[in-house]
């Protein structure tokens, strides 16, 4: 069969198509599913729940944003896999012989994306920023500091009482040290964040995006194989997995709910150690919980394995104490001081004076939360009728000490004794019924201070100190959740920091 | 008009639907098999004997909680109806007789609150007085009267200018009685078309808001609550947020329907139509159909 002559079109057409082909086949490449950005850059695409809303580290605190904003910013220290203190911008550290004095030793050469130079001035400036800066969360973490000498890149730090958790509490989630150039505004370092961390911002939707950078001048900048990271607010927890699947993101913070169809969709689910920990907390200073029956009688009613079948899917455990299971800090003399038992409950209420109806309490809350309706379903059962209110500003009566009951989760401090202090001391942040401390609590933590971390009596006295703290009627722990992270297979794995997310060494590739 | 309403199928259907959703809303939590409540270990369960609709993510039997949060979306969505008229259509017919200045306001205002965004105004609302639906859904009652102002004062104008009104107000009668004998009539099936409509609406806003969980206090079910819910678990229950996106949208659906079935009988226009569907009707009757009535009516 004699061929069809061939068009005059058809040249161009082919030609017009293989450069379609190929200006196309990159772009569509880029916008699939692999880490690769376009250009071949390994990018990190991460939506997290914990967004932060400050990029100022002494706004922000210590709470669990403080992994984003390590992305940023760069501290003392940092911990490795045990949870231990590790060289971070110091190179090394030592105390005194009295333990009173502690001198960190600065890595030479290292400056800030701005520019200014990471020495033990830029310390001390950060030191007392957050001690003195009006709106710092960290105020309450930083009381073992009296003052820090900078003697160029020696940091001196002069204590009030002897204190070995220094090393510790100095690390990402209380020290992240900003430009003290760029913190002479606050308010523009909240939003125009300027660090000597992994990587460096260069675009921030507050509240919604921040893209980043790789910072060349880190001090380990050769262990970061990641190029760029894309920030973004998570959105609703059943649509990540779909976004993971898609290559919207390849790295996602996980509700427990969500991880059977995260696993069935390929995606890597895995679980980072830490030290969450989520209580109901009682107001002792206001009726009925100023009549420790009443107190008592919530503990007894609190059945800690509902919450964990519930609401973690499995991934969670039930924990009496501000720590999971198998932390240093955790006293097992104290495990299961208060099983439930309602009826126990009921004859404490009965003991106290409450028929069954008679306390109407209300659970305040910041947003709906299911551990809320598990409370009240809890303690209906022994007679204490709970309404939850939701309140959106929440926060400031449940910091002004103003609410009488209300639920509080942790995610752990790196500093085991900055987490007792943070539930039981006089001042702590999570303590609802400040200034109440249990006796015995504050003798109990200053002889965990004066215990060096490799003293081998050290978690013994640690324990004693939880211990002294769990007298107090005004925290009942429940249980603690998981930190539940999924990633496209792209993403090789992160060390097991416990509560710590560590970029070094992570690479992003394409796995087809 | 209801007699008219249902002669035709579409209304009958959105008025069966209606007045079942008005049931559900009046016995719904006594016709709910379990305690809505009340938790179980039975988490997220499928469907059986025991859970027809299977369970939340706290035990909780979904068809009671269903059942139970009829009432808050029914009575949430005749507030926002019932405050629209009432804040909207009495202002409307008032503007034509009550002279230039309160028709200069009453105008002013109501464009003034077609500009805002009900949803986002609900939420500030509740922002700013406490966690309620009853004040949120008023304040959406009164951003949807212009809608009801406009309806009614187009229909007030219409009959105003006719001259057995005209007639009426040189006789000298007064304003009440001319309204209770010439203009309400004229006014109440259009009025009544934007009072449908806006039931489906306030359905909508209900939904919206306690989807997003505003509005109602936790553990309190609610139609956009439990979509709320059932959408975190897709996982484990797919099908679980069938049941009350269905009920929201029939119930929406109906409301709509139902303004339609009340346009079309309104009117002359309305009252020919169903002339002629009864011509076709009656036995023996042949032939072509007739041709549809002229708008302007039949005399």
């Amino acid at each position: 069969m004699p061929r069809r002559p061939r068009s005059p079109g058809r040249p161009r057409t082919a030609a017009l198509s293989a450069v379609l082909a190929l200006l196309l086949v990159p772009v569509l490449a880029a916008c699939g599913g692999t880490g690769a950005a376009a250009g071949g850059a390994a990018t990190l695409k991460w939506t997290s729940t914990y967004f932060p809303a400050h990029w100022d580290p002494v706004v922000s605190g210590s709470g669990a944003q403080f992994r984003e904003l390590a992305l940023v910013y760069a501290s003392l220290t940092r911990v490795d896999e045990k949870g231990e203190a590790v060289p971070d911008l110091a190179e090394s550290w030592e105390y005194d012989d009295e333990g009173d004095e502690i001198t960190f030793h600065l890595r030479p050469g290292l400056k800030f994306s701005d520019g200014e130079p990471v020495d033990a001035a830029a310390v001390k400036a950060a030191v007392e920023r957050a001690q003195r800066q009006q709106n710092s969360a960290l105020h309450g973490d930083l009381t073992s500091i009296e003052s820090v000498e900078a003697d160029g890149l020696d940091a001196v730090f002069h204590l009030t009482q002897v204190d070995y958790q220094i090393p510790q509490l100095l690390g990402e989630r209380v020290l992240q040290i900003a430009s003290p150039k760029a913190a002479k505004s606050p308010a523009e370092l909240d939003q125009n964040p300027v660090g000597a961390g992994p990587f460096v911002i260069t675009q921030l939707i507050p509240g919604t995006k921040a893209v980043l950078e790789k910072n060349p001048d880190y001090w380990d900048a050769e262990h970061i194989h990641i190029e760029n990271v894309e920030l973004t607010s998570a959105p609703d927890t059943s649509t990540v997995v779909s976004g993971l699947r898609t290559g919207v993101y390849n790295f996602a913070d996980l509700d427990p709910s969500q991880a059977g169809s995260a696993k069935k969709a390929g995606l890597d689910v895995f679980v980072q150690p830490g030290y969450n920990a989520s209580n109901i907390s009682l107001n002792v200073n206001k009726a009925p919980f100023d009549d420790d029956r009443v107190a008592d009688a919530v503990r007894y009613a609190v059945n800690r394995q509902e919450f964990v079948d519930k609401l973690t899917f499995g991934y969670g455990e039930t924990t009496d104490q501000p720590f999971p299971k198998g932390y240093v800090a955790y006293d097992p003399e104290s495990e299961n001081a208060y099983p439930h038992d309602p009826a126990k409950a009921r004859k404490l209420l009965a003991e106290a004076g409450h028929r069954a109806g008679d306390i109407e309490l209300d659970l305040v809350i910041p947003a709906e939360d299911p551990a809320a309706e598990i409370v009240q379903s809890q303690l209906a059962a022994v007679g204490i009728t709970v309404n939850i209110k939701i309140d959106k500003n929440w926060a400031t009566p449940f910091f002004a000490k103003d609410l009488t009951f209300s639920l509080y989760s942790t995610t752990g401090r790196d500093s085991a004794v900055q987490t007792l202090t943070a539930h039981f001391g006089p001042d702590g942040p999570l303590n609802l019924s400040s200034p109440y401390e249990p006796a015995g609590f504050e003798a109990a933590v200053a002889e965990v201070r004066r215990t060096p971390l490799d003293d081998p009596h050290y978690a013994e006295t640690l324990q004693a100190a939880t211990r002294a703290g769990l007298r107090s009627k005004a925290l009942v722990f429940t249980y603690s959740s998981p930190n539940l992270f999924a990633k496209s297979p792209s993403v090789s794995g992160l060390p097991k920091n416990p509560a710590h997310l560590n970029w070094t060494g992570v690479t992003i590739g394409d796995t087809r | 008009m209801v007699r008219r309403v249902l002669s035709l199928t579409s209304g009958r259907v959105a008025m069966t639907v209606l007045l079942l959703v008005a049931l559900l809303a009046a016995l719904g939590p006594l016709l709910a098999p379990q305690d809505p409540l009340a938790t179980s270990d039975d988490v997220l369960a499928g469907i059986s004997g025991g859970h027809w609709l299977g369970t939340d993510n706290l035990g909780r039997d979904e068809l009671s909680r269903l059942l139970a949060g009829s009432r808050v979306s029914v009575l949430g969505a005749l507030e926002v109806a019932l405050t629209a008229l009432v804040v909207g259509a009495v202002p409307g017919i008032l503007s034509v007789y009550l002279g230039r200045a309160f028709e200069w306001v009453t105008l002013r205002l109501a464009d003034t609150l077609v500009a805002l965004p009900f949803l986002l105004f609900a939420v500030a609302v509740i922002a700013l007085l406490g966690n309620g639906l009853t004040q949120a859904m008023l304040v959406t009652g009164v951003l949807v009267a212009p809608l009801f102002y406009r309806v009614a004062r187009a229909a007030t104008l219409t009959v105003a200018r006719s001259p057995y009104v005209e007639a009426a107000v040189i006789a000298g009668a007064p304003v009440g009685w001319i309204v209770r004998r010439h203009v309400r009539s004229k006014v109440l099936p259009p009025v009544a078309v934007a009072f449908a409509q806006t039931v489906g609406t306030g359905f909508v806003i209900v939904s919206s808001l306690t989807f997003l969980g505003i509005g109602v206090q936790p553990p309190e079910p609610t139609w956009g609550g439990l979509l709320a819910s059932d959408l975190g678990y897709l996982g484990q229950k797919p099908w679980a947020p069938v049941a009350p996106a269905l009920l929201i949208m029939v119930t929406v659906w109906a409301g709509n329907l139902l303004a339609d079935a009340i346009r079309d009988v309104s009117g002359e226009a309305g009252r020919a139509l169903l002339r002629s569907r009864g011509a076709r009707r009656r036995p023996g009757t042949t032939g072509p159909d007739p041709a549809p009535a002229p708008s302007g009516g039949v005399r």
